[in-house]
């Protein structure tokens, strides 16, 4: 009997038991957003922003790996290391930037929930406040750790767009060839602020400054150590993997239906819904619907709380959902406002539902450089990280994701200015 | 007399004798082998290099130092790790505030500054870890400074007097030079040691409970959350181990070895003295979710013979815990267990009377009971202690209530 319990402390169960930071941080960007993101990218722009989607890949795998490697090392958050190391005021900044974006991220998540829901007519506002209670319960009680497992497990709905990729019988050989493709020249005229637009929002959903903080803050609370840290490397990489090939086959499914088709801009759910028609004939919406009420739930569970502890670590208040409410108020205060306020919001009527849900990931694109340098900084701080620190290549990759994003929002910038 | 913030002095110009601006201002450096309290020298940045100015040296300390002598006597600085550099070590870490018993993070550090004869006196009187500080650090060289501290003025404060602080220090030399000792700490309960210990980053904690008494750090341990607990004892050496491990309750000190890997805990194991290692091997053999595994065997056992005031006599002798002295087992010539004795009763009688005529029928269980058996058995006959036997009826070992507790939370 003690036998069989010491054994079963052996490395196979060792890596299984760290299995689960990189998947769901994996997962948990394909949110509301990122569906609609990736949706939206296949029905403008048909293939044409697969190229996209190869360095996205080797971007958020250097990224995640840096932040969990950094979570091994110290065995401190992000926003811990940020003050810590760059002081108060530059943490305060990063921080007030952070909430706004992930506020945004948040009403997206809600927004997601209502559209999922308002394919079966459910009105606004039933679904917006009964979810947001339902988050704010399950996580303050602390039940969220058994629900994590379900949302986990009901991701795999996404393989439905595999699927769809395949019944939709896409050009194969332009889709491949587009991916591997130079990335073309943006299109010329009023598409070409679009174009930007769009690109910074695929780049934003698939590396999104929030998932960094989170997943951070996992592989901390895993108790994860250097020593494990080989095997847990594993797990970001498989991480980032799946998520991005699910992404390409959602942009490509969306290509050959929707961009095919001539619908190239989504209205609602319901538009977005018709990608999966070949795949699904009329419960196309049910699918749609189950896949995008997942996502959006999981992140909304996830974003609020994960924002709340890395603002609270980052400007020293008391935090820790295991204190009572009058030792945290701030915490707990900030935890319910982004709740309350992100979905609140969304009962205002006429309010863009869709609209939010792509323009936070832009929004994510434009903080992510900011964050990146930031954590550049600690992973090439050798006081701090010892020999784990950056490789070479590594400060190259990550340095040309935050150069490249800033230049993409300078062109956004630019590109918006010409059309005005 | 006056008030001033680290936020204030770091970058402030540093004039000399003559007035000129000679250097900035950008470490305040405090040697806590002397008095832990005195700030020893300013570190200022000069084009000439980094150069020190102690207190003795200065007129003025705040928003403009000013030396009594020529820059060209300041004398150079040399790094060393015997000094507490405030903005390094100090500003944005986190620290223990050992008297609201929580581990909190440094927004500013506030001085005093006394006219002592021509120059000054500086002392560290509280670091800053509320609102004060962070609006300080926040409007620093936005904000005009005048306008700053009467703005500051309204902001109520939130500080730590400096004697109520705990440093973390995670590299064992140099917490030997900075003699960081986590005193403060070490006198708090052990429960609120370990939910301090909890909010802490793994190598925080490890320095805690290397460095203070084992005593204390075998009860802390006790309290803390297990998978915190087992992530401690896996960083920390055997030896040290093992010298926590032996002030511990023998059957929680088995519970917690038999988690860890099975060289390790031979290792450990081996670092033990004798006696202790004896008992916790014992235990290690029974399953641990068997009465075997829960049991202590730190008791009060007396021959049948034996009277009242024998059994005063062992309770002074007893070095276990507390809760194992409700009831006094009694044994026949070969340890088989024959009666048990209420503490209360022997409390109540005359130091003569015998033990076996207070006996009360006792209760007992297999050393192979499983967990919830054991339960079942306290929940149904009201039991403070529950007699653990072998197959022969010798007594092994005793369960004590709070175990159960414990046992019952933790299965939830």
């Amino acid at each position: 009997m003690t036998l069989l319990r010491r054994l079963s402390r052996t490395r196979l169960i060792a890596f299984l038991a760290l299995l689960g930071p990189g998947l769901i941080a994996g997962e948990g960007g394909n949110d509301a957003g990122g569906i609609w993101t990736y949706s939206v990218a296949g029905a403008r722009f048909g293939y044409a922003l697969l190229w996209a989607m190869l360095p996205t890949t080797v971007a958020l795998i250097v990224v995640q790996e840096m932040a969990a490697r950094m979570g091994a090392v110290t065995g401190k958050g992000l926003s811990d290391l940020i003050r810590e190391e760059f002081g108060f005021r530059v943490t305060f900044f990063l921080m007030l930037a952070l909430v706004v974006t992930n506020f945004a991220n948040i009403m997206a998540e809600f927004a997601g929930v209502a559209s999922s829901l308002g394919l079966f007519s459910i009105p606004i506002y039933v679904v917006v406040p009964l979810s947001a209670a339902a988050v704010w319960i399950v996580v303050v009680r602390g039940t969220y750790k058994s629900i994590e497992r379900i949302f986990l497990i009901a991701s795999v709905i996404y393989v439905c767009y595999i699927v769809a990729a395949f019944v939709a019988r896409p050009d194969w050989m332009t889709a491949a060839s587009a991916t591997v493709a130079r990335p073309e020249s943006p299109v010329a005229g009023p598409l070409r602020y679009l174009y930007f637009y769009t690109l910074i929002g695929l780049v934003g959903t698939t590396i999104s400054p929030w998932m960094q903080f989170y997943l951070q803050a996992s592989i901390v609370e895993k108790g994860v150590t250097v020593r494990q840290y080989r095997l847990a490397r594993w797990d970001v990489i498989l991480g980032c993997v799946v998520a991005s090939v699910i992404a390409w086959f959602i942009i490509v499914a969306c290509a050959a239906t929707l961009h095919q088709a001539g619908w190239t801009e989504l209205r609602d759910a319901a538009d977005a819904a018709k990608a999966l028609r070949p795949l699904a004939g009329e419960y196309a919406s049910l699918l749609f619907a189950a896949g995008l009420f997942n996502a959006s739930l999981f992140a909304a569970t996830v974003l609020p709380i994960s924002t709340a502890y890395a603002v609270c670590e980052g400007l020293g208040f008391e935090s820790g959902l295991d204190k009572k409410f009058h030792e945290a108020p701030v915490f707990y205060w900030l935890y319910t406002v982004l709740i309350v306020a992100g979905a609140g919001v969304l009962l205002i009527p006429g309010f863009p539902l869709t609209a939010i849900m792509e323009f936070s990931q832009v929004v994510n694109g434009v903080l992510l450089p900011f964050v990146l340098i930031s954590m550049l900084r600690l992973t090439n701080d050798r006081e701090l990280m010892g020999q784990h620190v950056n490789s070479r290549t590594f400060n190259v990759i990550a340095w040309a994701t935050a150069v490249a994003m800033i230049g993409l929002t300078a062109a956004l910038l630019w590109t918006q200015r010409v059309a005005n | 007399m006056s008030v001033i913030a680290l936020s204030e002095v770091l970058g402030a110009p540093v004039r000399d004798a003559s007035g000129a601006v000679r250097g900035r201002v950008r470490e305040v450096a405090v040697e806590p082998q002397g008095q832990t309290s005195r700030v020893a020298y300013l570190i200022v940045g000069t084009p000439e290099g980094r150069r020190i100015l102690a207190p003795e040296q200065m007129t003025s300390f705040g928003a403009t130092v000013r030396a009594v002598d020529a820059a060209s006597s300041w004398q150079r600085y040399t790094p060393s790790d015997g000094v507490l550099l405030m903005k390094r070590d100090l500003l944005d870490q986190q620290i223990i505030d050992v008297h609201g018993r929580k581990v909190v993070r440094v927004n500013d550090v506030e001085f005093e500054s006394t006219p002592v004869n021509s120059h000054l006196a500086l002392t560290v009187v509280a670091v800053d870890v509320g609102a004060r500080g962070a609006i300080r650090r926040l409007a620093k060289g936005v904000v005009p400074s005048f306008t700053l501290r009467a703005l500051l003025k309204r902001v109520p404060p939130r500080v730590i007097p400096w004697e109520f602080v705990d440093l973390l220090e995670t590299d064992p030399a140099r917490r030997v030079k900075l003699k960081i000792a986590y005193e403060g700490l070490s006198k708090l309960h052990p429960a609120d040691i370990a939910d301090i210990v909890e909010d802490l980053p793994p190598a925080e904690r490890e320095a805690v409970f290397e460095t203070i008494d084992e005593e204390v750090a075998a009860e802390a341990l006790e309290e803390i959350d297990p998978k915190v607990r087992l992530s401690i004892v896996e960083s920390l050496d055997s030896n040290r181990v093992a010298d926590i491990v032996e002030e511990m309750d023998p059957d929680a000190a088995a519970d917690l070895l038999e988690r860890l890997p099975e060289d390790r805990t031979g290792e450990i194991l081996l670092e033990m003295e004798p006696e202790e290692r004896q008992e916790v091997s014992q235990l290690l053999e029974f399953g641990e979710r068997t009465a075997a595994g829960r049991m202590t065997t730190e008791y009060i056992a007396l021959q049948e013979t034996a009277v009242a005031d024998d059994a005063i006599e062992a309770l002074k002798h007893f070095e276990g815990s507390r809760e194992a002295l409700a009831t006094i087992y009694l044994l026949d010539a070969s340890r088989i267990l024959v009666g048990a004795v209420p503490l209360v009763k022997i409390a109540i009688s005359s130091p003569a009377v015998q033990l076996s005529e207070l006996s009360e029928e006792y209760i007992s269980c297999p050393a192979d009971t499983p967990d919830d058996d054991v339960a079942a058995l306290f929940d149904k006959y009201n039991l403070l202690t529950l007699a653990v036997v072998d197959e022969q009826g010798r007594l092994a070992g005793i369960i004590t209530a709070d175990d159960v507790i414990a046992m019952l939370r933790r299965g939830r």
